[in-house]
């Protein structure tokens, strides 16, 4: 079970990207995405933004759970207020592991945010920032 | 203030304040998987390791500022935004830019000077905007977090001005705003009324700057969270001194048209 | 309270600020006003080398039948002159109040120049507000 988690800011662009496998029932965390695959799991999280800028006004809650599919892939997002996206792309449903695990990089996010030096839509390069996303996805995912 | 066409459709992703962000989206290559470990490490720790990612956002929920440290820190903050221009070459460079037009600085002959000063006065109120847009980005953010699991965002009109008006105006100024009115002439304009904007109420406008309203800079920070939840607009403030509050502010909320459309489908 | 008028010198004994509280005034020209402080700050600094107790500061109070002038100097050297009712009681009080609207109003108001004229409204309206009520 590998997943691929992306934060996409305010303009559709990057922000920060990362590959996780489970930790669950004996897996090493390591994601075992075939090498074909790994490319089109941009453009499959990039697709699902069309759709989420659609269902975004029909509901006010900030965790919308599956938004798309993709043959045997599903794409959840997380809406910030602030119009961010953070978009997990997971081969198995885990609706409320994939809820937390997404409060905890919301939190981070905002922290990121008190930075004074980063501003809206900059790349997030920070190495704690990323071994805490690590960390929560080992804890939840 | 200059911005991208939208298109057609109200249903477009918007970029809040361009003149904020620089450059464009750039293609990225495939995830490695050894990405961050080939990063050189340029994160400098402090003598207790401790990074930002340590803090707690709701340590400082409770904690109150000094007026007058604040007071003073902003009148600074207004002093730098009259200051900013370094002569008459860098406000005719601002000038030549669409973004920043004060109207009534002349391309030649001796009535330059003149207009000099006024077209300083002009860009005061767009700095603090600047100035508190930053803010107002964060303090979305931030007081979103804190609402916890039962966060919601706003996706109505009236949504939105009430949590300006309630929860952000009490995170700043420990009171709610005075009044919400909506436009009569106008369709998109609302208008936030404080009787007593905090962060100018030790300021008085000199005569000949008159239509200066240093609340600009809380104007910046509505600005912000409107444009965050994708509600583009334009914020100014306007002083409209009565007997009893002389200091007496109206926010201007002005909406773009797609907010309208948008309002309208739902 | 029967406070006649406020003024306040800067630094280099300049008049920054003049008030008059009562109407029965004699209406000096502002000339005159000017050197009439620029007087006080002279005969201040005099008299604070002239006085018989080593390390006093300069003139405080001065009474006559008509009228008591009081003069609070500051850290900075700013000089606040209240004049009033001979047998007015409290002025340390209200002293001290001018001083703290001075220190809100003027010193926080981003467009006022140090040692320049005092050309504050929220000023002019509070010291109002304050004496008015209890002359």
């Amino acid at each position: 079970m590998s997943f691929y988690f992306a934060i996409v800011g305010t303009k559709d662009n990057p922000l920060y990207e990362a590959e996780f496998g489970t930790s669950k029932q004996g897996g090493d965390g390591v994601a075992r995405f075939r090498e074909e695959q790994r490319p089109m799991n941009q453009f499959i999280v990039h697709s699902s933004l069309d759709i989420i800028e659609e269902v975004q006004w029909a509901s006010s809650t900030m965790y919308m759970k599956c938004v798309d599919r993709f043959n045997n892939l599903f794409v959840s997002c997380f809406l910030t207020a602030g119009n961010i996206k953070f978009l997990l792309l997971h081969d198995t449903k885990a609706d409320d592991a994939i809820r937390q695990f997404f409060t905890d990089v919301y939190e981070l996010y905002a922290k990121t945010l008190m930075n004074p030096f980063y501003e809206i839509d900059m790349k997030v390069t920070s190495i704690v920032f990323d071994s805490r996303v690590r960390g929560a996805a080992k804890k939840y995912l | 203030m200059q911005r991208q066409d939208p298109l057609q459709s109200p249903f477009v992703p918007f970029s809040p304040n361009p003149s904020l962000q620089q450059g464009t989206p750039t293609a990225t290559a495939p995830l490695k998987h050894s990405l961050t470990a080939s990063q050189s490490s340029n994160l400098r720790y402090s003598s207790s390791r401790k990074s930002i990612y340590d803090r707690h956002l709701n340590r400082t929920q409770r904690s109150e500022l000094s007026k007058s440290s604040f007071a003073f820190l902003f009148g600074e903050m207004v002093q730098y935004a009259q200051k900013r221009v370094s002569g008459i070459q860098d406000l005719e460079k601002k000038s030549a830019t669409p973004s920043f037009v004060p109207t009534h600085v002349s391309p030649a002959g001796p009535r330059h000077l003149k207009s000099l000063s006024e077209a300083i006065h002009s860009l005061t109120p767009r700095r603090l905007n600047l100035h508190g847009y930053t803010i107002g980005q964060r303090l979305l953010e931030l007081l979103l977090w804190r609402d916890g699991r039962s966060a919601k965002r706003e996706t109505r009109i009236l949504g939105i001005l009430q949590f300006i008006t309630t929860t952000l105006y009490r995170s700043i100024f420990n009171k709610p705003a005075d009044a919400l009115e909506k436009s009569r002439d106008n369709e998109d304009e609302y208008m936030l009324i404080d009787n007593d904007p905090m962060v100018s109420s030790y300021i008085s406008i000199p005569k000949e700057m008159s239509q200066l309203n240093c609340a600009a800079f809380v104007a910046g920070i509505i600005e912000a969270v409107l444009d965050g939840c994708l509600f583009p607009s334009r914020v100014t403030a306007h002083s409209v001194p009565t007997e009893q509050f002389p200091g007496k502010t109206v926010f201007l909320i002005k909406f773009d048209e797609s907010v309208l459309e948008r309002e309208a489908v739902l | 309270m029967g406070i006649l008028a406020i003024m306040v010198l800067n630094k280099a004994g300049g008049l920054i600020y003049q008030r008059d509280f009562n109407e029965g005034l004699k209406k000096l020209s502002s000339n005159d006003y000017l050197v009439l402080a620029g007087t006080f700050h002279g005969v201040h600094a005099i008299t604070s080398r002239v006085s018989p107790v080593p390390g006093s500061g300069g003139l405080e109070i001065m009474e006559s039948e008509h009228f008591r002038m009081q003069c609070f100097q500051t850290l900075t050297g700013t000089k606040f002159l209240i004049f009033a009712q001979p047998h007015q009681p409290n002025i340390d009080v209200i002293v001290k109040r001018v001083y703290e609207l001075y220190a809100d109003y003027v010193m926080k108001n981003p467009f006022y120049q140090i040692e320049m004229p005092i050309r504050c409204e929220a000023f002019d309206r509070n010291l109002l507000a304050y004496i008015q009520p209890r002359q």
